[in-house]
Parts: structure tokens; C-alpha cells; sequence
């Protein structure tokens, strides 16, 4: 399910003319750390496309492999070095996703939260506004806003 | 009665409504039909809309599975009450969010249809397709219409047209009942004038013109004519007064004439016969002659007169017109002539004889001249005359047959003129008067009087008389 709405995203989000090196290149989701969605992130976005361009999956270990990146998924398993994942990824047009305890409040954009079997989304306005991403109202309707500080 | 023979009013009011009333029926018919089609079309494109609007506004919550947000999203339907069932289904086609949140699934398709919209019972359903710009389809949008708004509406619209028909007719109605009069009542007055002039013979009356139109030219024509008409009418009774008054004065004078002439007459004719008489034996056989010639012609100078008192007679002293028994007459015709028929060993026979309508005496005159005149004119057989009679519709025409010497075609109308004959007197007597005396009876009742005939091969006259007579007048 988080597989789709990883790929759900490319759909409800904007970015900056200068992410993509041309207007053919592929929007490229990526997970950092350990991969929790198996074959199923990689079945999602088969064959799809979004506003014309292909999709691509990377696996990273090491924050320092991600280059081109438009949606990142950081891993739970990266919880401890959560801060210096986001630090070093300030400023850059790329969407952070996670789902560890307070991820937006600490600086991360979107945060999966399970509710009685259901998945729930936390968006940090603040943090996309300042990567210069566009996040899409309808997408903000179905996701609860937080601030940072909030708990 | 067929419409042909019904009055000018309603005739016109006819033409005016069904004219007013066919227009009307077509402009009503153009107008529910335009309103059906552009609020077919309408009802479409407004759910097409909102279709695409709420489509658009859902594919977050199918994207992400937010079902309290679909809901929200799915309830603002409630603005339009026509929407009477709503529902939002995943990309595999599952049921995951419905309008109102109350309504049971099974009043849903289980699964989306294909795309578009259509009109389905009394309900318009759509099928739009959820997706993000550019992107894969999320879902699907069930939306479905209750067209009640719709008919209702197209009720009002008819209930409107009727109205409004009716009302324009009732309108047309008075407007026509009030106009009609214009074009029928002049006619209807030309109409009353004509039929009072026809019955009445009253030709000095005037129709009134009402205005300069086709109507008041027929009026004024009427009117020229009716001027005319009375002049005419005037100068004819002038002209027959003149002339029954000049004819009775003629009569008149032929009667007193005829008679008068007979008193000196009668003197010659005695004083003739007188001295022949005493003064016979003095003269010579010479003087005897000339007395002769003298008497020969004093008597048939009174057999002239005596014709002609009878031929004036018949317009002075006619009877009033009665049922007569023709066989009757024919027996008194038959006493009259026994002389002449026993002279010429003459056969009558006649056939079953009618009653009819007239003057016995001149009747008895007319077959005695006629009869006569066969007997006078026969050949070298024995004379046989056959009084017959035939009915047609209106008359009865009488045949009176001979085997005498007949008549050539040349004569057939000049034998009726009085004084014409055809022979010399000392071959066949007669004074000329005879047939002329036949027309004038036939034609005082109102008949007719020819002949056939073939020279050397017999006559035939004929005369038809009316059955219903009236007495013409001569």
C-alpha cells in the first residue's frame, strides 16, 4: 500500500523545472536504507508513466549515493541518522518520505502514520515550501499538516 | 349540413380558428419539442460538470484512500437534489466511497461501466473516469440523475403551451366573432336585400355601402342593377298594360265589329232572297245568276263573320279552366259533326281519354275543328281519325290521327296563322280561321299545338296540355 502511494505522489506533486536534466529523463523514486516494500514498489510503477515520463526505482545505502532523486523514502532503518539525512538534504527539490515517530516534525515532508489498519499521511508544508516543491491541495484535503515543533 | 351549406359567419369564424389554431398547435409542438431537446442536452452537460468536477476533485482521496474525504467530497452532491445516487470506485473496480453515505450498496452497480453518459429508464447515469492530469486512472465516478426535475419541467412547459393555447384561441375566438363581422355582415345584408327583391319583387329598395372594398363594389352593382332592373321593370308593365289594354280594345272591336257586320248582312242577304223570290220569273236567266253570286256570297261573307266572333271569342268569352272528361267531349264533338261524318262515311275511334284541366266548350271546339278538318281534307279511302292520349311528367299530349292528303313541311307552322290556306276555296271550303282558332284555345291553357305529317300519307296533330293549369294569359 505504501508502495502505491509512494508512487501515488509523483502524481500530486510539482517540482522545480531544474530536477530533471531534460523533459524525457525519468522521475526517479528512491529508498534509502533497508528496503521494506520487497517487489512491490518496483511492480507499482512498471509500465506507468506520469505527465510523460517513465518511472525509476534506485536503492540506496549511503545518503551521499543519492544524486538524481525526486521521492525519497528513508527507511526506518535510518532513523538514527535521521537528522544528518535531512540536513544534508535541505535545499534540494526532493521529497522526503517516512514513516518513523515525529519524521515531519524533525524535518521530513511526508510521514506515514497507521490508524486502526489504515494509512495516514503528515505533511510538513513548511519543510516542501522550502525544497521549492508544489504540493498539490487535493493531496493536502486527504493529509493531516503539521508544523515543526509540533509534537 | 355540410360545411358548403353552412352561413358565411361560421364559416369565416372556421377558416379564422383553424387558421390561428394550426399555427399554434405548430408553434407549441416547435417550442415542447425545443425544450425537450435543449433540456435533455442541458440536464447532460450539467452532470457531464459536475462529473468532471467531482471526478476531479476525488482522485486524492482514491490516490491515497482517504474515505471520510471522498465522502466530504461526494456530499457536497447534495446541492443538486436531482443527483439521487453517487458512487466512487477504485481502479480494480471496487465500491469505495457512495452518495448519500446512506444509501445500501445494492443500489449501486457492482462494478463501473464504460465510460460516458446515457439515459437509462427515468434516470440519467454517467460513468467519468478519476484521474490525475496526465497521469494513470485512479478510479471511477457512478453519478445518476433523477430526470423527475426534468419531466416536471417539460409538464410545466406543456401545461404553459396548453394554457397559452388556450388562451390564444379563446382570444382568436372573441377576435373573430368581433371581425368576421365586418366581412359577413355586409354580405349578410346584400343577402337579406337580394332575397326581399326575389320575393317580394320589390325592386325599388337600396343596399347600403359600407366601405370601398370588393363588398362595396358588389353593392354598388347590385344597386346599378336593382336601378336597372326597376326601370325596366316599370317600362315592361307600361308596355303590357299598353298592349292588354290595345288587345281587349282590338277584341273588341273585332266582336263588335262581327256582330254589327251581320245586321246589314243579314239585310242584304234577305233582300237578295226576296227579290229573287217575287222578282224571279221577270228576269232573265243572267239576272238569275247575278242573285246567285250575290246570296252565294252574303252567306259565306256570314260564315266569316260567324269565324271570326268565334276566334275573338275565345279570349272574351273563355269559361274558368275545370276538370274536363275528354271522352265526354268527344261525344259532343261526335253529335256536332254527324252531318259531316255520315256525308263522308267518316270512322272516329279514340282510345282511353283522360280528364282534364279546362275550358269544356273551347275543348269541344278545338277536337271539332281538328276532326273536322280530317274529314274536310281526306283522300281518295274512307276517312278514319284516332283521338289518342299520351302523359308525360307535366302534361298530356293528345294525338289526332287521319288517313287524309297530308300536309308538306313547309306548311306545318303556317296552317296555325289565321287566313292562310292552302287550297283553292272551290276545292276545299273553309274561311281559314279554323286552326288559328285551335292555337289560340291550346295556348289559352298554357299548351302546345303542332303537326306531323307526310303529303298523301295523313296527319297527325298534336297538342299538349299541363296537368296543372293555370289559365295564361292570351
Amino acid at each position: 500500500m505504501k508502495a502505491v502511494f509512494l508512487f501515488n505522489f509523483a502524481q500530486f506533486v510539482d517540482w522545480p523545472a531544474g530536477a530533471f536534466p531534460d523533459s524525457t529523463a525519468p522521475l526517479v523514486i528512491g529508498v534509502l536504507g533497508d528496503d521494506p516494500f520487497g517487489p512491490y514498489l518496483d511492480e507499482t510503477v512498471r509500465g506507468e508513466t506520469v505527465r510523460g515520463r517513465p518511472l525509476a526505482v534506485r536503492r540506496y545505502q549511503q545518503i551521499d549515493e543519492v544524486r538524481t532523486c525526486h521521492i525519497l523514502f528513508i527507511s526506518a532503518s535510518e532513523e538514527s541518522r535521521l537528522g544528518n539525512i535531512l540536513d544534508s538534504l535541505k535545499h534540494r527539490a526532493i521529497l522526503t518520505v517516512g514513516d518513523s515517530p515525529a519524521f515531519a516534525q524533525r524535518g521530513g515532508m511526508i510521514r506515514f502514520v497507521s490508524e486502526r489498519n489504515k494509512i495516514r499521511m503528515r505533511i510538513n508544508v513548511a519543510a516542501v515550501e522550502a525544497a521549492q516543491l508544489t504540493i498539490s491541495s487535493k493531496l493536502l484535503r486527504a493529509a493531516e499538516i503539521v508544523s515543526r515543533g509540533e509534537p | 349540413m355540410s360545411f358548403r351549406d353552412r352561413p358565411i359567419r361560421q364559416k369565416l369564424m372556421a377558416i379564422l380558428l383553424l387558421t390561428s389554431g394550426g399555427v399554434l398547435v405548430l408553434t407549441c409542438a416547435a417550442f415542447l419539442a425545443y425544450e425537450v431537446v435543449t433540456f435533455r442536452q442541458t440536464t447532460l452537460k450539467n452532470l457531464s460538470t459536475l462529473g468532471q468536477v467531482i471526478a476531479a476533485n476525488t482522485t486524492a482521496s482514491l490516490a491515497f484512500r482517504n474515505e471520510g474525504d471522498a465522502r466530504e467530497i461526494l456530499s457536497a452532491l447534495r446541492a443538486e437534489p436531482h443527483i439521487v445516487a453517487a458512487g466512487l470506485y477504485d481502479k480494480d473496480g471496487r465500491l469505495f466511497a457512495r452518495y448519500p453515505s446512506d444509501l445500501p450498496v445494492a443500489a449501486l452497480p457492482a462494478s463501473p461501466d464504460r465510460d460516458g453518459y446515457r439515459f437509462e429508464h427515468a434516470d440519467l447515469v454517467g460513468f467519468a473516469p478519476v484521474a490525475q492530469a496526465g497521469s494513470a486512472r485512479l478510479g471511477t465516478l457512478y453519478i445518476r440523475s433523477d430526470l423527475t426535475a426534468v419531466y416536471g419541467t417539460l409538464r410545466l412547459a406543456g401545461a404553459i403551451a396548453a394554457l397559452v393555447m388556450g388562451a390564444s384561441l379563446l382570444v382568436a375566438y372573441l377576435l373573430s366573432a368581433t371581425l368576421q363581422g365586418t366581412i359577413s355582415r355586409p354580405i349578410l345584408a346584400l343577402a337579406q336585400i337580394a332575397k326581399g327583391v326575389s320575393e317580394r319583387q320589390d325592386y325599388s329598395v337600396r343596399a347600403s355601402k359600407v366601405a370601398s372594398d370588393e363588398l362595396g363594389v358588389l353593392t354598388d352593382a347590385l344597386n346599378q342593377m336593382l336601378s336597372r332592373i326597376e326601370g325596366q321593370d316599370r317600362a315592361l308593365r307600361r308596355v303590357i298594360a299598353e298592349l292588354e289594354r290595345s288587345n281587349k280594345e282590338l277584341e273588341q272591336f273585332a266582336y263588335v265589329a262581327s256582330h254589327d257586320l251581320q245586321e246589314p248582312l243579314r239585310m242584304v242577304s234577305s233582300y237578295t232572297q226576296l227579290l229573287e223570290r217575287r222578282y224571279g220569273d221577270k228576269l232573265d236567266d243572267k239576272g238569275r245568276k247575278f242573285i246567285n253570286f250575290a246570296v252565294d256570297g252574303a252567306v259565306r261573307m256570314q260564315r266569316l263573320i260567324n269565324d271570326l266572333l268565334e276566334f275573338s271569342r275565345v279570349g272574351t268569352r273563355g269559361k274558368p279552366l275545370q276538370p274536363v272528361d275528354v271522352t265526354r267531349v268527344l261525344g259532343a264533338v261526335r253529335a256536332n259533326l254527324t252531318m259531316a261524318m255520315a256525308d263522308a262515311d267518316a270512322l272516329v275511334t279514340h282510345e282511353d281519354l283522360p280528364t282534364v284541366v279546362g275550358d269544356e266548350t273551347q275543348l269541344v271546339q278545338l277536337f271539332q275543328n281538328l276532326i273536322g278538318n280530317a274529314i274536310k281534307f281526306r283522300g281518295t279511302e274512307r276517312p278514319h281519325v284516332h283521338v289518342s292520349a299520351q302523359a308525360t311528367a307535366a302534361e298530356w299530349v293528345f294525338a289526332v290521327r287521319d288517313n287524309g292528303i297530308g300536309i308538306a313541311p313547309e306548311y306545318f307552322e303556317r296552317i296555325f296563322v289565321i287566313f292562310q290556306r292552302l287550297h283553292a276555296r272551290d276545292q276545299y271550303p273553309g274561311t281559314g280561321i279554323g286552326l288559328a282558332v285551335c292555337r289560340r284555345i291550346v295556348d289559352r291553357h298554357g299548351g302546345r299545338i303542332w303537326v306531323e305529317s307526310v303529303p298523301g300519307g295523313g296527319s297527325t296533330f298534336y297538342f299538349a296540355l299541363p296537368k296543372q293549369n293555370g289559365e295564361q294569359a292570351l
